[in-house]
C-alpha cells in the first residue's frame, strides 16, 4: 500500500487580467507552471510579460481573475505574505539597498525566516544569520565583498547580490526579471549556470529577451503578446512556430 | 560594521551617561538645570529620530505627542492627585495611543502629504487645547507643583523641587530611552526599518507588511515623545498650550537634523547645542528665534546629516 | 441683531473673506502647482506685505503706493531666496519644506526686530459706510473685495493669456516635455515663486486698515492657503476660487455663530482628511 500523494500543480492562473486605465496590459491569461521547471516567458516589448509576473509575486492587484498557489488562491494575499509562502521576485532593475553594505542587504532577506514570534522580532543570535547570510553570499560567488557598500559593486555583481537575496529567502518559486540584461558575455554564462544549478532545489520562472540563454535554460518556453499567451512548448519547438517568428520579424 | 563593534558601542554609550552622571557634581547649579533640561528635550528628540533617522519618515505633527503626555501627566496629577510614577506610565500610554491613532489615519499618505496631514492635526490638537480651556486653562496654562507628591524609595522622599532629584530623574529616563535607541536601531526590526527608508517596494518584496512597521516605528516615537512630555511636567510642574504649538512640532526636527538623523548620539548633541544656542541668543534679543530659522537653512543646504552624521561618515565608520 | 441680520453678516463678510482668501492662496497654488513644492514661507510674504503697506502709510506717500511697492518689494525677496537656497538644493520637496521653514522663522523674527511686536492700525484710504437694515458696513472691505477679484482675473488673463502664463502650463504639466521644448525651468520657478510671493504681499497690504499689521499674522494666513489649496487643487484657479469661497463661506458662519478658534479646528482637521482620503495624494495627477 502506498501513500497517494496529491500532486497538486505549483502555480496556475485562471483568466487572470489587468487593465490601466484604457489599457488592457495582461488580457485573461490561464497560464500553468509545474514543479521543476525553469520556464521562460518571452515576448515583444509591452506584451505584458512583466505584469504577468508582478501580479503573481504580488506587487500589483489583478483586475479579474485568480492566482492559485499550491492548490490555494492566493489572489487577495499581499505580497509580504506570498513571501512566506515561498514565491520570490527579483526586480528587472536591480533593486538592492545600495547604502547598505553587501552583508546587511543579504542580511535583511535571511532574517525574514529566522524572525519567528514576538522573540524572533526582537533579537536574533548573530552567528545563526551570518550562517545563513554567508551559505546565500557563497552561492553566488560574493562572500568576500560582505563589508562592500551594495551601490559600489560593478552592476553585474548588483545582480548576483539580487539573486542572492532571493535565495537567502528560499523561495519554492524563484521570478526572475530579465536577469541577464546589462551583463558582459562572461557574467551572462556565469548566471546561467547558476540558474542551471538552483534549478534542482527551486522553480524557476523567467522572463528573458536574451533567446540564446532561453534556449540553453528553459524547460519549456512560454510566448506572450499584446497581454495574451500566443504560444507555449519546448525551446525547439517556439523557435520554429511560425505565430511565434511572426510576431518577433513581423512589424 | 553592525556585527562587531558591539561592545564598542555600548561601552560608548555607557561612557557617556556616566559623564552626565558625574557631570552634576562639577558644574554651576544653572547648568544643572540646562543639562537636566537637555536630557528631558533629549526623549522627544531620540524619538522623532526613530521615525525620522530610522523609518525615514518626517513628521511635522509631533508635539501632539509630547502635549498628550504633558497633558496626561499634568491633568491626572492636578485633579486626581496621581503619584508620579502613574501619571509618568500615564503619559507615555497617552502618547502610544495618540500614535496608534494618528498612525492608522495618516500612514497611508508619505513624503509630503504625510507631513502636511501630521501638521494639520497637530494644529487641530493645539487649537483643542485653547478651544476647551476650561480644562487646559489654554495658554496660560497651570501648575502642579502644589499637588505634586514627592517620589517615594528605598524608605527616602526625593522632592520634585530638590535640582538633583530632577537631574537625576532625567538622566534615568534618557539613559533607558538612549540604551533602547541602540538597541532598536541593531536588532531585526532596525534593520527592516532602514530598509523601509531606503526602498520600501523592495521591502515589501522580501517579505515585511511594511505598514505594520512604519506605525511601529510611530508608536515608539510617540510613546518616546510622550515620556518626554511627561517627563518635563514633572520636573518642571508647568503645562500649557504653547508645548503643543507647531514651533514645538519643528523643535525635534531641528535637534535631530542638527544632530544627526539616523545616528543614536546625535539627538542629545542636537538637542543640547540648540538649547544652549537659543538660551544664549534668547538672553541677546527678542528675535531668538531667527537663529532657530538660520540653523536649520545652514544645515539643509551644506550639512544634511548633522553632526553625527559627519563624524560618522568621515571618521568612525561603526558608529550606530 | 436679528437672526438674519446676523446670517447676511456672515455672508457678507464670508464673500470678503473668499475674495481676499483666494488672492492670498493662489500664490501659493501656482508654486505648488507648477514647482510641485510647499512653500511654508508664504504666509510671511502675506505678512511683508501688510508690514511694508504700514511703513508707507506713514510717509509722505501714504499707503496706496504700497499697493505697487508691496508686491516688487516681496517678490523681490522670494527670487533671492528662490535663487540662493531653492535651486541650491534642488527643489527637493522635503528639503524645501525644512529650507522654508528656516526662511520663515528668519523673515519673521527680523521683521519682529525691526517693526517690533505690535500690532499696528493703519486708517483705510478711502471711508464710507454703506448701510444695511441691520448694520453699517465697512465700505473698504467692499473695496478690497472688488480689487481682488480684479487681481484675480488680472492674473486669469496672464495665465491664460501670455506666453509667459504659457510657460508656466506647460512646465506644470510636464516639465521634462517643456524643457524639451527650450523652456528655461529654472527662470519659470523663479517667476512663478516671486509671483507667488507678490500676490500674497498685495493682500497682505489690502487687508490692512482692514486687520491690522502684526508680525505674527503670517501664520494665519499660511494655514488657510494651505485649506483653500489642499481642497481646491493644486495650480487650479477655479478650484482656488472654489474652495476659498467655501472656507471663507464656512468661516464667517462657523465664527459668527460659533467661535473662530472652533471654525479653525474643523478647517484643520477637514483638510487632513482629504489629504488622507485622496488617493492621489498632494500631487496626485487630477487634472488642473
Amino acid at each position: 500500500m502506498g501513500e497517494v500523494a496529491a500532486v497538486t500543480r505549483l502555480l496556475e492562473t485562471t483568466a487572470l487580467s489587468k487593465t490601466f486605465g484604457g489599457l488592457e496590459a495582461v488580457r485573461r491569461v490561464d497560464f500553468r507552471l509545474e514543479r521543476g521547471e525553469i520556464r521562460a516567458i518571452i515576448g515583444p516589448n509591452g506584451a505584458g510579460k512583466t505584469t504577468l509576473v508582478s501580479m503573481i509575486s504580488g506587487r500589483i492587484g489583478p483586475t479579474s481573475g485568480r492566482v492559485l498557489f499550491k492548490g490555494r488562491d492566493i489572489t487577495g494575499l499581499k505580497a509580504w505574505d506570498r513571501v512566506a509562502l515561498g514565491i520570490v521576485y527579483t526586480f528587472q532593475v536591480t533593486s538592492i539597498f545600495k547604502n547598505l553594505t553587501v552583508y546587511e542587504n543579504v542580511a535583511l532577506a535571511a532574517q525574514r525566516r529566522l524572525m519567528k514570534g514576538a522573540l524572533g522580532r526582537l533579537t536574533l543570535p548573530q552567528h545563526i544569520l551570518a550562517e545563513a547570510v554567508n551559505r546565500a553570499l557563497a552561492q553566488v560567488g560574493l562572500v568576500d565583498v560582505g563589508e562592500q557598500d551594495a551601490g559600489s559593486l560593478p552592476y553585474g555583481h548588483q545582480k548576483l547580490l539580487e539573486v542572492a537575496m532571493a535565495l537567502a529567502l528560499r523561495p519554492e518559486m524563484l521570478i526572475l526579471d530579465e536577469p541577464t540584461q546589462g551583463l558582459a558575455p562572461e557574467e551572462i554564462t556565469a548566471l546561467s549556470l547558476l540558474i542551471r544549478a538552483l534549478s534542482r532545489g527551486v522553480t524557476i520562472l523567467l522572463i528573458e529577451h536574451n533567446m540564446a540563454v532561453v534556449l540553453e535554460l528553459a524547460t519549456k518556453v512560454t510566448v506572450m503578446d499584446k497581454g495574451g499567451l500566443l504560444a507555449e512548448g519546448t525551446p525547439y519547438e517556439i523557435e520554429t512556430h511560425p505565430d511565434v517568428q511572426k510576431v518577433y520579424l513581423g512589424l | 560594521m553592525r556585527r562587531t563593534r558591539a561592545r564598542a558601542v555600548w561601552a560608548l554609550h555607557l561612557a557617556i551617561l556616566l559623564l552626565l552622571l558625574g557631570l552634576q557634581f562639577v558644574v554651576p547649579p544653572f547648568h544643572q538645570i540646562m543639562l537636566a533640561r537637555i536630557m528631558a528635550l533629549a526623549v522627544y528628540a531620540i524619538g522623532y529620530n526613530v521615525l525620522l533617522g530610522y523609518a525615514g519618515l518626517m513628521s511635522l505633527g509631533h508635539a501632539m505627542f509630547f502635549a498628550s503626555g504633558m497633558y496626561a501627566t499634568g491633568l491626572t496629577i492636578l485633579h486626581f492627585g496621581f503619584g508620579a510614577g502613574a501619571a509618568f506610565g500615564l503619559g507615555v500610554l497617552a502618547g502610544a495611543i495618540m500614535a496608534t491613532a494618528i498612525g492608522l489615519v495618516t500612514l497611508r499618505a508619505s513624503g509630503v502629504s504625510f507631513l502636511i496631514v501630521t501638521m494639520m492635526f497637530s494644529q487641530a490638537f493645539y487649537l483643542a487645547t485653547l478651544y476647551f480651556n476650561e480644562i487646559t486653562m489654554g495658554d496660560q496654562g497651570f501648575i502642579i507643583s502644589g499637588r505634586l507628591q514627592p517620589l517615594v524609595a528605598g524608605g527616602r522622599e526625593f522632592a520634585f523641587s530638590d535640582p538633583a532629584v530632577k537631574y537625576n530623574l532625567a538622566l534615568v529616563v534618557f539613559g533607558l530611552c538612549l540604551m533602547l535607541s541602540v538597541w532598536l536601531t541593531r536588532s531585526p526590526i532596525g534593520r527592516v526599518l532602514v530598509a523601509v527608508r531606503e526602498n520600501e517596494e523592495r521591502t515589501r518584496l522580501l517579505g515585511y507588511n511594511t505598514s505594520s512597521y512604519k506605525l511601529l516605528a510611530l508608536i515608539v516615537s510617540g510613546s518616546l515623545a510622550g515620556a518626554s512630555g511627561s517627563i518635563y511636567t514633572l520636573m518642571f510642574s508647568y503645562v500649557g498650550s504653547s508645548f503643543a504649538s507647531i514651533l514645538f512640532s519643528i523643535y525635534p526636527l531641528l535637534w535631530a537634523l542638527l544632530g544627526g538623523t539616523g545616528t543614536t548620539l546625535g539627538p542629545l548633541l542636537g538637542t543640547a547645542l540648540m538649547t544652549y544656542v537659543v538660551d544664549i541668543a534668547s538672553g541677546l534679543t527678542s528675535s531668538y528665534l531667527l537663529v532657530v530659522g538660520a540653523t536649520l537653512v545652514i544645515l539643509i543646504m551644506w550639512f544634511p546629516a548633522g553632526v553625527m552624521g559627519g563624524i560618522r561618515a568621515r571618521w568612525v565608520r561603526w558608529l550606530p | 441683531m436679528s437672526f438674519e441680520g446676523h446670517l447676511f453678516l456672515a455672508l457678507l463678510e464670508g464673500t470678503v473673506t473668499g475674495f481676499v482668501l483666494a488672492l492670498t492662496a493662489l500664490g501659493l497654488s501656482l508654486v505648488f502647482g507648477v514647482m510641485r513644492i510647499v512653500n511654508v514661507a508664504h504666509g510671511e510674504f502675506f505678512m511683508l506685505g501688510a508690514v511694508i503697506a504700514w511703513y508707507f502709510s506713514t510717509m509722505p506717500g501714504g499707503f496706496l503706493p504700497a499697493l505697487v511697492a508691496a508686491p516688487l518689494l516681496v517678490g523681490g525677496v522670494a527670487f533671492l531666496a528662490d535663487r540662493l537656497v531653492l535651486r541650491r538644493i534642488e527643489y527637493k520637496p522635503e528639503s524645501t519644506i525644512v529650507a522654508t521653514i528656516g526662511l520663515l522663522y528668519i523673515i519673521q523674527q527680523l521683521v519682529l526686530t525691526v517693526y517690533g511686536p505690535y500690532a499696528r492700525p493703519v486708517a483705510a484710504p478711502v471711508y464710507f459706510r454703506i448701510d444695511f437694515p441691520w448694520f453699517g458696513y465697512s465700505g473698504y472691505k467692499l473695496v478690497v473685495a472688488g480689487v481682488s477679484a480684479a487681481l484675480l482675473v488680472a492674473t486669469w488673463l496672464v495665465l491664460s493669456r501670455t506666453t509667459l502664463g504659457l510657460y508656466m502650463r506647460a512646465t506644470q504639466q510636464d516639465r521634462e516635455m517643456a524643457q524639451a521644448f527650450g523652456v528655461s525651468v529654472h527662470r519659470v520657478y523663479a517667476l512663478v515663486f516671486s509671483l507667488g510671493a507678490a500676490l500674497a504681499a498685495i493682500a497682505g497690504a489690502l487687508v490692512v486698515p482692514v486687520q491690522q499689521a502684526h508680525y505674527l499674522m503670517g501664520l494665519d494666513a499660511l494655514l488657510m492657503s494651505f485649506i483653500v489649496v489642499i481642497i481646491g487643487g493644486l495650480g487650479s484657479l477655479g478650484g482656488t476660487l472654489a474652495a476659498a469661497f467655501l472656507i471663507g463661506m464656512s468661516d464667517g458662519l462657523v465664527s459668527v455663530f460659533f467661535s473662530p478658534t472652533l471654525a479653525k479646528i474643523i478647517a484643520t482637521l477637514l483638510v487632513a482628511l482629504v489629504l488622507v482620503l485622496r488617493t492621489g495624494g498632494l500631487f496626485g495627477e487630477e487634472g488642473t
